[in-house]
């Protein structure tokens, strides 16, 4: 049987692999439909008609031909419900093959101990980058943007008084431009994932799906560019975002000792080059990033906790949180040296709220209604928000997705910005007197008398990290509420806007800024009702909490975005008020939509695990879960029928479970274990043949370090040549498979399976009958799919992105 | 006199006997003249109405035979002197601020006096002023008096006004009251018609802010500059309205409105030119028809 079986498939393009079970079964569909499962083991899949989308074809009574041709050719536009075949995971369960158990009986007691130290020292040293990293793009930006903003400034004083202030605002678009489109070319053209803020991308990271390229040397560097060319451009974009996504790159470079983007192997650190160590550095870097983004240490040790690590240990988080200092200690120290106070260790983050004197701006017990209501407000502004992006990302994904479209998109946000700023200021009629200590970096008068600066040029003609600094300290009556709340709409409106440009940015700084205009507009205008000079007279504590309503109406992240906050600001007098605002914003804006960050997870169709499966789907087997028929190989295999299975374009299996040889047909094996395609691939690469094993006794034994080396880009099959002669040979499976894979019964209902899955990080888990003989395999997207939508559980669609 | 007054009278009374008792009580001997000047400033937030201050210090002083030598005496005398004297030219010159100018010889002279004070360097006599002078009590007042003169000095920035050894003005100071004076007497020129005026003095107005910009960057600037300065652009933008026309709002409308342009045609024409990115549909295999099916449609293949 096995022969011609061998012959037929080699031909075929199919998920099977057992083409003689497919030739029998194929006429039964176009005879009843629910007759072909009385001959298969499991009955009663047939109710299985999940929401509407999924059963479209099944229900249309239309002739097998039509609707072959028809569901072939279906496409539909990008939304968000679905699911994309690009997206892989991770394995985070270990294989524990033989190879596995000789390399650990080898390693003595000081190698492991080594090994912790080891950890130790990356966690260090990811630290240490993430913060020259995190100093270099500040250096950077403050270094450029003092450059645009002096040359700007200059003409525009020139221009005041001689007339041709239209020429000011057409070099200072052009300026904007200028930065942003090489910012948007390299990210267009070189590295399409290093846009956005990334955190998308590495909560998907961290979630356990391998999205290519988001952890790669040529990713940071674009990103680190990218970022530096979008916010000395002046878009309504922060750097603090992307911080995290390099953070996160740096320690998968670094935990990995090698970069295969230069081509370069240090050989150290070879043991953590599997997905499970990885995870965990990754995970650390980007507490980093957070940390040396906010000044936050706490913040991003729990960020990583939040939004990533459902693996989760006390002594990683020790580590982390190791990383995370070292991280904000090595910014503060480079960027003291670069203020000119070596030692003085004054600015421990990208952002600097500066400091919040608690005796000036504490806060009243009968304030806390006004904060809460200010994060039901800031729930709202933050929904909308969302929605106006999700749909302008809908509107980019299908229409502007060539790149000199999306760099030519990126350059008129970066004019518009620089226009629409330019006209804010020339038509503002707010001037206040120059302080003494005016925190204005450049100060712009236009029209405003001598001695006096334009108050809308402060917020505008400014790095926003700036302009948030000043809404927070600036003393009462440094800006009329006309003013701000004018810059609240056209601000809020460039964020929406500018948020996922083909550009590296993200969306921390805007939020802050918007919700800091309006949080300031509120503390003026409750000062104006009560007019009595008490404490509610201080608006940047109103700022404050209005940054903090809109940023959680956005993001909605909870218990880290609440520490950060607090240790951003210094102050833990606020941590009570942040807390119960961001909830607000929390509750309110989940009633609308989701979190930004989660939209845009959803619309890459990125099979993302919750935490917790579909609250209504227990009803749901795995049985009907599961994808099957399911492609084995059997212990002892054959080359040829490997090299077919694997280089089938249309299927592209990564998991194939084991059987044990079976003679029956119809009969599906016995599980004895899992490979993975990886595994397969090393195997071939090194021939690794029964017929071989003689002539090999003189070459080395395979280890786990081939397979190691081998990680993480493993060649395509396409690239292994396998002579005619090879195929006939067998290959024994035995030693290298995963010898315990972790099955199901098939009656176990969808919430345990997912249980299992997200708990342990699986990426294939093995659905057997009461004989212990595979019958279905349960992947990610196989679990990804369900979700609970507007009229109960729907079903995500597979497609080709 | 009300019966209130009368009360805390008698309680002050009773308050400087009990301090006067104590005082022998504890320290008989009275050799350390230190620990017993600090002994009333211990006891004394007892707290008495301030309205009975002078009768009750005068009544203290009476009290303590041994008292300040005569050095000490005349440094204190000297300070009170210099001190006046510079707090009433403070005063004077408050508005409009010309402190620097005025009051440098009274500073340096009080600053000297302070010095000598507070320095551990014994006068004549072998007699150190500083610690009976300046830290016997809580008040500290000399010091504390000093202190705040100093911080306003220090915060007027007058020094940068002053040339190196504080004794004149310094050049850059005559030279920008000289163009100062420049500008205002132009103004008073043309003190009738405001729009002459803004054309006229122009140049010479320039010439001052351009001498001040400088100066702000060299950082010879000290409080009667920068309040004069002030002064000037107030008369300059407020008081003769020479502000700056805005004349270009027809080309910085047309520029903006035409960048706004922009977006709307580019979305506009990749809406309509850019093919729409469709997503081919995949069908899983499922343990139910739809695998069948698949298994079809590969045939057809």
């Amino acid at each position: 049987m096995f022969k011609e079986d061998m012959a037929n498939i080699a031909k075929k393009v199919s998920w099977s692999s057992r083409g003689d079970d497919r030739g029998e079964r194929a006429p039964l569909l176009n005879g009843a439909e629910d007759g072909k499962h009385s001959n298969r083991q499991f009955s009663g899949g047939g109710m299985f008609h999940v929401g509407s989308r999924s059963t479209v074809d099944l229900e249309e009574e239309i002739t097998p031909e039509e609707d072959i041709v028809k569901s072939r050719l279906k496409e539909i536009p990008h939304n968000e419900k679905l699911l994309s075949l690009k997206y892989e995971s991770l394995d985070y369960d270990n294989s524990e093959n033989q190879l596995f158990l000789e390399e650990e009986r080898r390693m003595s007691h000081m190698g492991f101990r080594c090994l912790e130290i080891r950890r130790w020292v990356i966690c260090g040293l990811i630290g240490f980058l993430t913060g020259l990293i995190a100093c270099l793009i500040d250096i950077a930006v403050e270094e450029l943007a003092g450059y645009k903003y002096s040359a700007v400034k200059q003409n525009i004083e020139k221009f005041t008084e001689f007339g041709g202030l239209s020429i000011s605002l057409i070099l200072w678009a052009a300026l904007n431009s200028a930065f942003v489109m090489v910012g948007a070319i390299a990210v267009a053209f070189f590295e399409p994932i290093a846009a956005g803020s990334g955190i998308p991308q590495i909560k998907c990271y961290l979630n356990g799906v391998k999205i290519p390229c988001v952890v790669r040397l040529k990713t940071l560097a674009i990103k680190v560019f990218g970022v530096i060319c979008s916010v000395a451009g002046g878009l309504a974009v922060g750097k603090e975002g992307p911080m995290i996504h390099s953070g996160a790159v740096v320690a998968a470079g670094v935990s990995q000792g090698r970069s295969t983007s230069l081509k370069k192997d240090f050989k150290i650190f070879e043991y953590f080059r599997r997905d499970t160590e990885k995870r965990d550095f990754v995970s650390a870097g980007a507490a980093a990033g957070v940390s040396a983004a906010f000044g936050a240490p706490v913040g991003g040790v729990l960020f990583s906790l939040e939004e990533g690590a459902s693996f989760w240990n006390q002594m990683l988080t020790w580590r982390i949180f190791f990383a995370s200092m070292i991280s904000t200690f090595t910014l503060n120290f480079f960027l003291s040296i670069y203020h000119g106070k070596p030692g003085e260790l004054s600015s421990p983050g990208l952002i600097n709220f500066g400091r919040f004197d608690s005796d000036t701006v504490q806060y009243n017990l009968y304030e806390i209604p006004l904060f809460i209501i200010m994060g039901a407000l800031g729930g709202m502004l933050g929904a909308l928000f969302n929605v106006i992006n999700y749909w302008l990302t809908i509107f980019r994904i299908r229409y502007i997705h060539r790149p000199c479209l999306q760099v030519m998109e990126a350059m008129l946000v970066a004019a518009v910005t620089a226009t629409v700023a330019f006209a804010m200021i020339y038509f503002s009629n707010d001037c206040q007197p120059l302080g003494q200590d005016s925190t204005e970096e450049y100060p712009l008068q236009l029209f405003c008398a001598d001695g006096e600066y334009n108050s809308m040029a402060t917020a505008f003609f400014n790095t926003p990290e700036r302009s948030v600094r000043s809404l927070f300290h600036n003393p009462p009556g440094s800006y009329n509420p006309l003013t701000l709340g004018v810059f609240t709409l056209v601000y809020f409106v460039l964020a929406v806007w500018t948020y996922g440009l083909t550009v590296s940015a993200g969306v921390f700084i805007p939020s802050l800024l918007i919700g800091a205009a309006w949080g300031r507009l509120f503390g003026i205008l409750l000062s104006t009702i009560t007019s009595s000079q008490s404490i509610w007279a201080d608006p940047g504590k109103y700022a404050l909490i209005g940054a903090a309503a809109q940023l959680g109406g956005i993001v909605r992240m909870t218990l880290s975005l609440t520490v950060i906050m607090v240790e951003a600001t210094g102050n833990v007098t606020y941590g009570f008020p942040i807390m119960l605002v961001l909830m607000t914003a929390k509750i309110v804006g989940d009633y609308f939509i989701e979190g930004l960050y989660d939209i845009h997870i959803k619309l890459q169709s990125v099979p993302f695990l919750h935490w917790d499966a579909p609250p209504t789907s227990h009803w749901l087997t795995a049985r009907e879960v599961m994808s099957s028929p399911v492609t084995c190989f059997n212990r002892v295999e054959r080359v040829g029928r490997i090299v077919d299975v694997l280089s089938n374009t249309s299927t592209n299996h990564n998991g194939f479970p084991v059987v044990a040889h079976t003679t029956e047909n119809e009969e599906p094996g016995k599980i004895c274990g899992l490979i993975l395609r990886s595994q397969l691939i090393v195997l071939l690469k090194h021939k690794v043949f029964v017929e071989r094993a003689s002539s090999r006794l003189s070459q080395r034994r395979l280890q786990l370090k081939d397979f190691r080396d081998a990680y993480p880009r493993f060649p395509p099959i396409q690239s292994i040549h396998v002579s005619q002669d090879e195929r006939e040979c067998m290959m024994d499976l035995n030693e290298f498979m995963n010898p315990t894979p972790y099955t199901v019964p098939q009656e176990t209902s969808l919430p345990r399976v997912f249980k299992l899955f997200r708990a342990l990080g699986l990426r294939h888990l093995v659905v057997v009958d009461d004989e212990n003989r595979v019958v279905g395999l349960v992947t990610r997207k196989d679990l990804a799919r369900y979700h609970l939508g507007k009229d109960g559980l729907e079903e995500l669609q597979l497609a080709q992105t | 006199m009300d019966l209130s007054a009368k009360f805390t009278f008698v309680i002050a009374c009773w308050a400087v006997t009990f301090i006067t008792v104590a005082d022998c009580a504890i320290y008989p001997s009275e050799t350390s003249g230190d620990s017993a000047r600090k002994l009333p400033s211990a006891v004394i937030p007892v707290s008495q109405p301030s309205t009975l201050g002078s009768f009750y210090s005068l009544s203290l002083s009476s009290t303590f035979p041994e008292d300040l030598n005569e050095y000490c005496i005349e440094l204190l005398r000297i300070y009170r002197q210099r001190y006046v004297a510079y707090a009433n030219c403070l005063v004077t010159y408050a508005r409009p601020v010309k402190v620097c100018q005025n009051c440098y010889t009274g500073f340096n002279s009080l600053d000297g006096i302070y010095k000598n004070i507070s320095s551990d360097q014994p006068g004549p006599g072998n007699i150190s002023c500083h610690d009976s002078l300046m830290r016997s009590d809580r008040l500290m007042l000399l010091y504390a008096l000093f202190n705040k003169l100093d911080e306003i000095w220090t915060s007027a920035k007058c020094k940068q006004c002053l040339s190196k050894d504080q004794e004149a003005l310094s050049n850059d100071t005559v030279y920008f009251m000289a163009t100062l004076n420049q500008s205002l007497s132009c103004f008073e020129q043309y003190q009738r018609n405001h729009t002459e005026l803004c054309k006229d003095c122009k140049a010479s107005y320039r010439k001052l802010k351009e001498l001040y910009g400088s100066m702000d960057k060299n950082q010879t600037l000290c409080i009667d500059l920068e309040d004069a300065m002030n002064i000037t652009q107030q008369l300059w933008s407020k008081n003769f309205s020479c502000l700056l026309p805005r004349e270009e709002t027809v080309p910085v409308i047309a520029v903006s409105s035409f960048m706004l342009f922009l977006p709307i045609i580019f979305y506009l024409s990749s809406f309509l030119h850019s093919e729409q990115k469709k997503r081919k549909l995949i069908h899983p295999k499922r343990a139910k028809s739809s695998n069948s099916l698949m298994n079809i449609q590969d045939k057809f293949n």
